[in-house]
């Protein structure tokens, strides 16, 4: 008994009321130990299971000639040898990096600009147009892709009607390289331009009111308040949106597996992308080694391109203050 | 002291939701009339059969009969028509000892050589016995095509697979069009004009040559795709990547082999003659194309004769079949396995072996127009009679009987399906004027060829 009100006494700051029945509190107190443990446990179950087991597994058959079916073989960093090689590997990241480019630079500019629109006070339905925004977010990719793959059709693709229309060539987007890096980003910026604007939207709002009120006092236009107090401001989530961007652009699949209609991405591999790469080794292929050693170098080349980008957003946007 | 009260609660409860969940999966209301269309699991009535397959390997109509047959039978089908990714979920579920497996998983020919190699992921059909009859694969063997047959058999001799419809492979020209620009439209005069690939080239050369300018710059053509020659081509050679030495692996022969070169070369003179238009098939712009007349030729395997009547019905009567260059061929086909872990695999047999059954499979060729794999069929007068009146009355039983026939068999080996895959992408390469040198493009493809393992 007198252990239990040492113990009480010692707990001023339990958030929890001590209740009059000393049991009751014991039974905060083991909840707070170990029922905690138990609470968090599902996350921590999940994740050691379907996220950490599997990049150690994938590490480690990195390593081998990992036939799933027949034998396993060490091999050392063969793969890794064998990949900085492959001249597939090296078309797939020129592919990945140009696809990311051609949609996160266009897809920035829009959602800012969205959201300068949206910031706007006196525009009417602000909520409608709001949620509007992530209606391409919510849309299946594959069903995405397999529109854009019809409106970007050589013959009767819409783009291409409308290109005739106005007497140039039909282009065949899916044939050509670029053209074909055009019609994956052009996929990706439709689907993530409002998403991030509602992300630019809400640091646009809680940038202080007073910033805007002594730069007009200033003198400022509204242009020259967007330049110099929203852009700045916004630096931090300027690079938050790059950074998720980078991460997901660097991992672009179902787009241009559907556009192609297999997984080698296109029929000299001009959209191949890194993790279609991937898994055309793994699931076509049925290299499992060597696809691990191509997770491991994705891995890498993100954290890199990550890395480049910070330090790019903050060097542009300015130190600020 | 009160963690364990606690602990032992739970545990009581979860036991007790458990027994009771358990009952009632147990206690199924007993059902006068079976019907089984609804169930999504097995009951005591209902045995429900999951079947992984891709296109229309298993026909609707004919899932109708069955139904009839067996009532208690449900069959579950689900589709993956991505290229690969039916065997992508076999090679996942065998290396987890056959956990997730259907029990009835369709293989696509292109990847049986592979499959042929890892018979351990499959049922030995041998060993199974149709309740009916009471028949193994051992005595079915006799009713089909023996080349056709082989590409179910694994390594170890043990029967992996029962062959579906065979592809068959002829070509499907729109008659009005070769009337119209003045070219022989009839199907027997077609079929002379282009006996051989040179010939047919050349037959492609005089349509383009009445192609209007304006017409070429709408990419109007005379051929979908120039490269599916090349496959046609390696098919109709006595050995194609591998040569037969006896063993189970076969010897790769891809990098001497002088078919691959000439199909390769052929393939690629088609495309500098400018007869092509380029599309990539099952492309939305090929399947529009069939109906604007952007092509006036294609390779069809007899299955593609059901996707032309789907995808252009107004152009319904201007089809016809005439023989392929070079003489007969095939494209597609696929076996019926059961997998190492399917639950129930007795009921899988009976199914697998009363549909790929002749009867089953004439039946198939005469709603959809897939050509059975079951030679005693080749001479039947419902097939050999058949004239499809989508493909102006064309005979399409016996010209595809005619095709498969001078056929020769080929061995197919585990990295097949690797190495067309290299070989088509150095083909494109030069036919969209990536690559200029043919002999650079073609070096390119073995070398690409030579990383499959």
């Amino acid at each position: 008994m007198s252990q239990t009100a040492v113990k009480r006494n010692s707990k001023p700051t339990s958030p929890w009321k001590p209740s009059k029945k000393l049991n009751n509190a014991n039974a905060v107190q083991s909840l707070n130990g170990r029922w905690g443990y138990l609470f968090t446990a599902p996350f921590f179950v999940m994740f050691l299971i379907f996220g950490l087991a599997p990049i150690v597994y994938s590490v480690y058959i990195a390593f081998f000639n990992w036939d799933a079916l027949g034998t396993q073989e060490f091999i050392g960093i063969a793969n890794f040898n064998e990949l900085i090689a492959d001249t597939r590997f090296w078309n797939a990241l020129v592919n990945t990096v140009d696809i990311w480019l051609l949609s996160t630079i266009p897809m920035l500019i829009c959602s800012i600009g969205l959201a300068a629109i949206l910031h706007n006070p006196h525009l009417r339905g602000s909520t409608f147009w709001r949620t509007i925004l992530l209606v391409p977010n919510i849309t299946s990719v594959l069903a995405i892709a397999i529109v854009f793959g019809q409106l970007f059709g050589r013959d009767f693709g819409m783009v291409n009607i409308i290109i005739g229309s106005l007497g140039f060539d039909h282009i065949d987007f899916i044939q050509g390289t670029t053209s074909s890096h055009v019609a994956i980003a052009s996929m990706i910026v439709w689907r993530w331009t409002g998403y991030n604007a509602l992300i630019f939207l809400a640091a646009m709002l809680a940038i202080p009111g007073e910033l805007y009120e002594s730069a007009s006092l200033d003198g400022a236009s509204k242009w020259k308040q967007f330049i110099y107090v929203t852009l700045p401001s916004l630096r931090n989530t300027i690079t938050f949106v790059l950074i998720v961007g980078t991460i997901g652009g660097l991992q672009v699949f179902a787009e241009p597996l559907i556009l192609g209609g297999s997984y080698n991405g296109g029929d000299s591999g001009q959209f191949s992308t890194l993790t279609l790469f991937l898994f055309e080794q793994a699931f076509v292929a049925y290299k499992w080694g060597y696809a691990a050693a191509i997770g491991i170098m994705i891995t890498f080349i993100v954290a890199i391109v990550s890395f480049i980008n910070f330090m790019i957003t903050r060097k542009l946007a300015g130190d600020g203050k | 002291m009160l963690f364990n009260k606690l602990s032992a609660k739970t545990a009581a409860l979860v036991t007790a939701g458990l027994i009771s969940m358990g009952s009632l999966g147990a206690i199924t209301p007993a059902q006068a009339v079976v019907d089984c269309t609804t169930a999504t699991a097995d009951t005591a009535t209902c045995t429900v059969l999951k079947v992984e397959t891709f296109g229309d390997v298993i026909q609707p109509a004919l899932v109708a009969d069955y139904r009839k047959l067996h009532p208690e039978i449900k069959l579950s089908i689900k589709k993956s028509d991505l290229d690969a990714l039916n065997g992508t979920s076999l090679y996942t579920q065998c290396a987890a000892g056959g956990a997730g497996n259907p029990d009835i998983a369709a293989v696509e020919i292109s990847y049986s050589g592979y499959w042929r190699s890892y018979p351990q992921c499959f049922t030995d059909l041998r060993t199974l016995r149709t309740s009916v009859g009471n028949k193994s694969a051992t005595e079915l063997k006799k009713d089909y095509l023996p080349w056709r047959w082989e590409q179910g058999v694994g390594y170890n001799d043990s029967v992996i697979g029962i062959p579906t419809d065979v592809g068959g492979l002829e070509v499907a020209y729109r008659w009005d069009l070769f009337k119209a620009k003045g070219l022989p439209y009839k199907r027997a005069d077609v079929s002379k004009a282009w006996n051989t690939w040179p010939k047919f080239i050349e037959f492609g050369k005089k349509y383009m040559a009445k192609v209007s300018a304006a017409d070429k710059k709408k990419n109007i053509g005379f051929m979908d795709n120039v490269a599916t020659i090349y496959a046609a081509m390696m098919n109709q050679g006595t050995q194609k990547y591998y040569k037969n030495n006896g063993t189970d692996a076969g010897q790769l022969v891809f990098k001497t082999n002088p078919q691959v070169k000439l199909a390769f070369n052929t393939t690629i003179d088609a495309g500098k003659a400018g007869i092509g238009t380029r599309i990539g098939q099952f492309s939305s712009d090929w399947n529009v194309g069939m109906t604007k007349g952007t092509f006036a030729v294609m390779l069809a395997p007899a299955w593609m004769m059901d996707y032309i009547k789907g995808q252009a019905p107004t152009t319904k009567g201007k089809w016809d079949i005439a023989d392929i260059p070079g003489g007969g061929g095939n494209q597609g086909g696929s076996q019926l396995t059961i997998p190492k872990g399917a639950k129930h695999k007795q009921e899988a047999w009976d199914f697998i072996s009363w549909y790929l059954a002749p009867a089953q499979q004439l039946k198939v060729f005469q709603i959809y127009g897939l050509f059975p794999s079951t030679p005693s069929l080749y001479t039947d007068p419902d097939l050999v009679g058949f004239k499809d009146p989508f493909f102006n009355n064309a005979p399409t039983g016996a010209i595809y009987a005619d095709g498969v026939k001078k056929l020769k068999p080929i061995f197919e080996g585990k990295l097949q399906r690797c190495i067309d895959m290299a070989m088509g992408s150095a083909i494109s390469l030069v036919i969209n004027g990536k690559e200029k040198v043919p002999s650079k493009a073609f070096a390119t493809g073995i070398a690409a060829a030579d990383k499959c393992k």
